[in-house]
């Protein structure tokens, strides 16, 4: 076996500014070695530990769908050392990728059945993965129907606009966007993710609700869902946790006696339920 | 299995002839304390002696380790893999507990995920454990508590019994009979060196003084996670992370990037790092799962004693006691085990 700690180089093909404060931005990278991207065989809902060789190394989720062929994509805020030096990289610049990593969404379990993804803020990156891969006319007939709510503090922070406006126009998913306090020119909803959960009363029959967002909208999506009939089995969460190797070696993920980095991050609500509460 | 006799005043001669294949580590003597060290004098070798401050776990997962090297030249950048991990060695006088340390250690490392540490399991099977059983045990030891013996032979290639003057040499594993056989100077033992040892062997049991039960102790963890106990557990704790720093199954780890700018050139390395610390969790967000000393405490003992008999049907801790003698508040983890032990029992007597 190589050693896993050594990366996989890539280099930065685009990057796109996602939002107007600027602190969220896109990174598409392409591999400098065909033979990588081959071996980088990744589903929704998967990450990758990212780094810039001499500034640090940082685990963000993929953004791209595998669907999306030629490179990958990750949406990164800049938040800390790191995620800084991410923002200050230029086209050309050489990314080191290790992953992908984790278990991502469980597309073999998800097929059949109707979708809703409820997603708010920046944490969208792994959703945008997930509905651009079921969207795909390859994989479309396998899923019911897919319901994506998508919330946000104002407009300026809505991301993936390109993507987004793409699925309004199709009529095999029903997206509904919303920000927090009503704005000029905003035509679409106004409220909390709950609220809108609520107004939109998705059907638990068949179905199964993948939630992304800050902790304060899944726990209050959640509760919606639940006056509405889902059970915790049908709720799917993505959990953040602070890593360093992504491999489940350096230890402090770790949830009970499980590592969000292997085990996770996408965890069902039974599953979270059964484990102690320090995540 | 074979029996041999490894006269004292021929450590020299056995670094020699071992010394030009193997890295040779022995205990030394540094600053006061026993340490591990790669011998380069094999005068240095201490014989005499309890154990280490800090386990020969620091041989092969050493405090600060390279994990690549890489070269900066504009906006390419070129890696190097590490070439020493090839190197042979043998640790010489490692003591039945830390000898098991490894052996947890090579359980973590290869248990979760899809990849081993192949950094620490190339070098772990690189290795030659040459250990020398506790003839006296200290008031701090109890790895009788936990499955162990101060003789147990498991976890090494070689055995050695200390006889006084001379080493009972016993090969346990096929690595270890390879090993001795190329020794062909080393006398035969007789059999009354075997029952010699066998007696210290005894003798060193019946000397322990703490025995704890910790049959099912998870059972009795899982169910109290949110117990009081804690608390009063953690309130004298300090966060310095002694207990795990020296710890010879923990092996959390930081990652860094160490950059010489001048130079365009660097390396990224993993350092120890503790589950006691604060930042060890804290979130970029400023969210931190375990914000408080309690779920850090919770956590170093859940961890050895819940989630390791989970994980891998074994507890995740070998008795050394180091961090009974070294926890600058008195934190001895067989108090906080028999505390945990007891929260049934006062609870009946409550109730």
């Amino acid at each position: 076996m190589p050693n896993p700690y050594i990366p996989m180089l890539t280099k930065v093909k685009n990057i796109v500014s996602e939002n107007k404060v600027n602190d969220i931005k896109t990174i598409e990278l392409e591999f400098k070695n065909q033979e990588d991207y081959k071996a980088f065989n990744y589903i929704p809902g998967q990450f990758a530990e990212i780094s810039l060789i001499g500034k640090g190394e940082c685990p963000i989720g993929i953004a791209s769908s595998p669907t999306e062929e030629g490179s990958i994509k990750f949406t990164i805020k800049k938040m800390g050392t790191v995620t800084s030096e991410f923002h200050n990289c230029e086209v050309g610049d050489t990314v080191g990728v290790r992953g992908p990593c984790g278990n991502g969404w469980p597309m073999e379990d998800l097929k059949g059945k109707n979708l809703v993804v409820i997603g708010g803020g920046f944490a969208f990156s792994t959703l945008r993965s997930l509905v651009l891969y079921v969207l795909d006319e390859k994989y479309r007939k396998d899923f019911g129907d897919i319901t994506v709510i998508y919330g946000n503090r104002d407009s300026g922070e809505v991301l993936y606009g390109d993507v987004l406006e793409e699925w309004e126009k199709r009529d095999d998913i029903n997206v509904v966007l919303t920000i927090d306090r009503e704005e000029e020119d905003w035509t679409r909803e106004v409220g909390f993710v709950a609220a809108i959960v609520k107004k939109v009363a998705p059907s638990p029959d068949n179905a199964v609700a993948v939630v992304c967002g800050p902790p304060i909208m899944i726990r209050t999506a959640v509760a919606e869902l639940e006056q509405l009939g889902w059970k915790d089995y049908q709720i799917l969460n993505s959990l953040e946790m602070r890593m360093k190797c992504g491999i489940g070696k350096c230890g402090r993920c770790n949830i009970g006696n499980k590592y969000v980095c292997v085990d996770g991050p996408v965890f069902s609500l039974e599953e979270l339920k059964k484990l102690p509460n320090e995540y | 299995m074979d029996q041999k006799i490894l006269m004292k005043n021929e450590i020299g001669k056995l670094y020699i002839e071992l010394a030009e294949e193997y890295n040779f580590y022995a205990p030394v003597k540094e600053k006061g304390n026993i340490v591990f060290k790669k011998i380069l004098n094999p005068d240095d070798i201490v014989l005499e002696y309890f154990n280490s401050k800090v386990p020969p776990k620091e041989v092969l997962f050493p405090e600060m380790e390279v994990l690549f090297e890489y070269s900066l030249d504009g906006k390419d950048v070129e890696i190097q893999d590490r070439q020493d991990l090839d190197e042979k060695n043998v640790i010489f006088g490692i003591r039945p507990c830390d000898a098991h340390g490894f052996a947890l250690m090579a359980t973590f490392f290869t248990a979760h995920g899809d990849c081993e540490d192949e950094i620490f399991m190339k070098k772990r099977a690189n290795t030659i454990l040459m250990g020398i059983g506790c003839n006296e045990p200290k008031s701090t030891c109890f790895c009788t508590s936990l499955g162990g013996h101060p003789f147990q032979k498991d976890d090494l290639d070689v055995m050695l019994t200390d006889l006084g003057e001379k080493y009972l040499v016993e090969t346990i594993s096929e690595k270890g009979k390879t090993f001795i056989q190329k020794l062909k100077w080393l006398a035969d033992a007789k059999k009354k060196d075997v029952q010699q040892a066998q007696e210290l062997s005894k003798k060193s049991e019946e000397s322990f003084v703490t025995k704890l039960d910790l049959t099912d102790i998870d059972k009795i963890l899982d169910p109290n996670f949110e117990h009081p106990i804690w608390k009063e557990i953690s309130d004298i704790c300090i966060s310095c992370g002694t207990c795990s720093y020296l710890c010879p199954t923990c092996t959390c780890f930081d990652v860094i990037d160490e950059t010489d700018e001048y130079n365009n050139r660097g390396r990224r390395i993993r350092i120890w790092d503790t589950c006691q610390s604060c930042l060890y969790t804290l979130h970029t967000s400023g969210h931190n799962p375990r914000n408080s000393c309690i779920e850090r405490c919770r956590n170093r003992i859940m961890h050895k004693f819940s989630y390791y008999p989970k994980n891998y049907d074994q507890i995740g801790c070998v008795g050394c006691g180091r961090c009974v003698q070294l926890c600058p508040v008195n934190n001895d983890i067989r108090a906080i085990l028999t505390k945990i032990k007891n929260i049934e029992k006062e609870e009946e007597i409550s109730a």
